[in-house]
């Protein structure tokens, strides 16, 4: 028994049943002893893989992921994966192989101070320098990963603590989560008398409502209050996306809805959510007439970008559980609040004969209602957002925080690992898409049935949007138009593909694609200048709408930021109208643009 | 403003690390540390003096999340 041993074994008292990694020098002793033992490893082909596979699998099953990798470029390879975790909440545990302690502070090679590379995006971090120390540091790197806001911990392990005698250690007993403590019945007092005489309140949820196994409760308490409610990229599936009460996403991509509700709002109940800047737009004018009831696990996000009246910490359950007692008369608020969300609503029925992105998503969401979803970052990310009707939150895998691109292929394969029975899609942009490309071959290695829909506009179209939108169609280094053979790619790693181009062929290839055996991707493409409406402007608060109709970029050089005005509401609700120019195309793209 | 800190942290590879990054990365400038190993040779007592513009009830809940910190207090700098 060495110290490599003992810690396998301890991973299987922690339950961990499956690891994501990649083997090398410094982390040779940990995969001698994983040799032949019960837990599973994936091997990934790049160690960002690993780390995003391991987030994925957490985010869609509430345990805590695990990811492998050795010194040197293994560890750092790793770090985007981790500082993804840290700012979306993820619990991961991730064990580095590191030189041997004789050898650390010499240059050695493959040596790099992944501990001090990741101080701030680690929860906690340890570097075990005796064998001795090994049930501590993975006692209290499990308990921290777990307890209160969830995140990454890090286990740098030199090489000759894993060789280290360890027979000698005691087996290991994973420590209890802390438990989260109850909100104060004088906060709760204050924030039950805030919400009783509010008369146009709005819920804003986030992720934190998913993260702390709130979700039963929080649909409970907006059942209760009847009150309108928005939710954020990360809350998304907190309150099924067809409730008549949710509005929707709120923020720069947010419906109108919701941004207007919040807007005119005079008070925000806000559950395990942080004010986000894509949430909140500018920050001094959002919900600018709103008092704010705040709830949430950690303590260091009261009053960090947003002046509370009513903090609620800790367990969300409980908080919310009492709050589900208050009655705000609302009625006529509510009313239209709802009557905004009919008359805004996405459509979808614009003829067209090339593929529209956000029908796609929306068909494939009534297909697959059930279906765990990881998306990649860009256009194609926020018409996932907009557009597939969430019912549950952990079965929307979203870079939210970091917005990482090369996530969602890896993040696909760890859920799917996570749950073999479910059906997982991930959806992808071409430039997103090349970033993890080779874990096509782990999806192929373990024959993982994950459906791959790749959005093609041969750009980078969510920074080619923005050129078009705020950098006067400077379009610097933004086409992709020299992508591979994507079917091609495909089939190189023996994964069946194949093409969609024109929207009449969307459901037969929406039906192929469901029904392949195995992984499967459908390449799909689509209008190199489709963008994502609505949009708020930087610097410009959530009333301040830009939509296709209002945005001028059919003017060369208009600059859409500059022209931006605020409505003169007095609630400063609406959308901005800036020129009433042509849109770029008279169908395709208009389908879900909204009258003025 | 500026801020004076005074920290209880357990003696942990890493922890004067964190609390000097956090405080930077949080919006202040560092402007003295001043500290050492308490009598039971497992914790450290660390007073830093810090500036910046935001709150200083921030920066103590930020620290005080730090799982080697077990006591933050932050005051206006005399």
């Amino acid at each position: 028994m060495n110290g490599a041993r003992w810690l396998v074994e301890a991973l299987s008292a922690e339950k961990v049943d499956t690891l994501f990694g990649y083997p090398g020098g410094a982390i040779m002793p940990f995969y001698d002893a994983l040799y032949g033992c019960p837990l599973k490893h994936v091997l990934v082909r790049h160690e960002q893989g690993a780390a995003f596979a391991a987030n994925g699998y957490a985010r869609a099953s509430g345990r805590v992921g695990v990811c492998i990798a050795t010194s040197g470029p293994g560890a750092t390879n790793l770090v985007t994966g981790i500082a993804d975790a840290m700012l979306d909440s993820v619990p991961m545990v991730v064990i580095t192989g590191q030189v041997a302690t004789t050898l650390m502070g010499t240059d050695a090679f493959q040596e790099v101070d992944v501990f001090g590379m990741t101080l701030p995006v680690v929860k906690h971090s340890f570097i075990p320098r005796s064998v001795d120390q090994l049930p501590e540091v993975v006692r209290e790197a499990f308990r921290l990963a777990r307890s209160g806001r969830p995140g990454p911990v890090l286990i740098d392990l030199p090489k000759d603590v894993q060789l280290a005698a360890a027979a000698h250690l005691p087996a290991h007993v994973p420590a209890p989560v802390d438990p989260n403590p109850p909100a104060t019945n004088v906060d709760l007092v204050t924030a039950l008398e805030l919400l009783s005489k509010a008369r146009r309140p709005v819920i804003y949820g986030g992720g934190g409502i998913a993260l702390g196994d709130a979700v039963a409760e929080f649909r409970t308490f907006v059942e209760s209050v009847q009150v309108p409610t928005v939710l954020t990229l990360r809350g998304l599936g907190a309150l099924p996306d067809a409730h008549p009460l949710n509005l929707g996403m709120l923020g720069m991509h947010g419906t109108r809805a919701a941004n207007m509700a919040v807007q005119e709002a005079d008070l925000l109940v806000v559950v395990g959510a942080r004010f986000d800047d894509r949430a909140t737009g500018r920050l001094d004018q959002f919900a600018p007439i709103a008092k704010v009831i705040h709830l949430d696990v950690d303590p260091a996000e009261f009053n960090k970008l947003r002046h509370c009246e009513a903090v609620l910490h800790g367990e969300l359950q409980h908080s919310l559980n009492q709050l589900a007692t208050a009655m705000p008369e609302c009625s006529a608020w509510r009313s239209t609040c709802q009557s905004r969300k009919r008359q805004y609503a996405a459509r979808y029925d614009a003829p067209t004969a090339t593929v529209y992105a956000p029908a796609l998503l929306r068909r494939l969401s009534e297909l697959a209602p059930a279906a765990v979803v990881s998306c990649d970052v860009g256009q194609h990310q926020m018409w996932v957002a907009q557009h597939w009707g969430f019912n549950d939150p952990r079965k929307h895998l979203t870079s939210g925080g970091l917005g990482a691109m090369g996530f969602g292929l890896p993040a696909a394969i760890g859920a799917q690992m996570a749950d073999p029975q479910a059906q997982v899609f991930c959806v992808s942009g071409d430039g997103s898409f090349l970033m993890n490309v080779q874990e096509l071959a782990t999806l192929m290695r373990y024959r993982l049935p994950v459906k791959i829909v790749l959005l093609d506009n041969q750009r980078l179209g969510m920074v080619r949007q923005w050129q078009e939108l705020f950098f006067e169609h400077r379009y610097s280094e933004t086409d992709l138009s020299d992508n591979p053979d994507f079917v091609a790619v495909a089939a190189a790693f023996g994964i069946q593909a194949f093409a969609l181009s024109r929207a009449d062929d969307c459901e037969a290839a929406l039906q192929r694609l469901i029904a392949a055996p195995g992984p499967a991707l459908l390449h799909v493409s689509i209008d190199a200048h489709a963008n994502v409406w609505p949009l708020v402007p930087p610097n410009h608060n959530n009333a301040q709408m830009l939509h296709e109709s209002t945005a001028p970029r059919a003017i060369p050089g208009a600059n859409a930021a500059a022209a931006v005005a605020s409505h003169a509401s007095p609630a400063q609700a609406g959308v901005t109208h800036v020129h009433a120019t042509p849109p770029h195309s008279p169908q395709p793209e208009n389908a879900h643009a909204l009258p003025d | 403003m500026r801020y004076q800190i005074d920290l209880v942290m357990r003696r942990a590879e890493g922890a004067l690390a964190r609390v000097i990054g956090t405080a930077e990365r949080r919006g202040f400038q560092t402007v003295g540390v001043d500290g050492g190993l308490q009598p039971d040779g497992e914790h450290w007592h660390l007073r830093m003096n810090v500036e910046g513009q935001r709150c200083g009830e921030g920066l103590q809940a930020q620290l005080y999340k730090l799982h080697d910190c077990l006591a933050v207090e932050v005051s206006p700098w005399r």
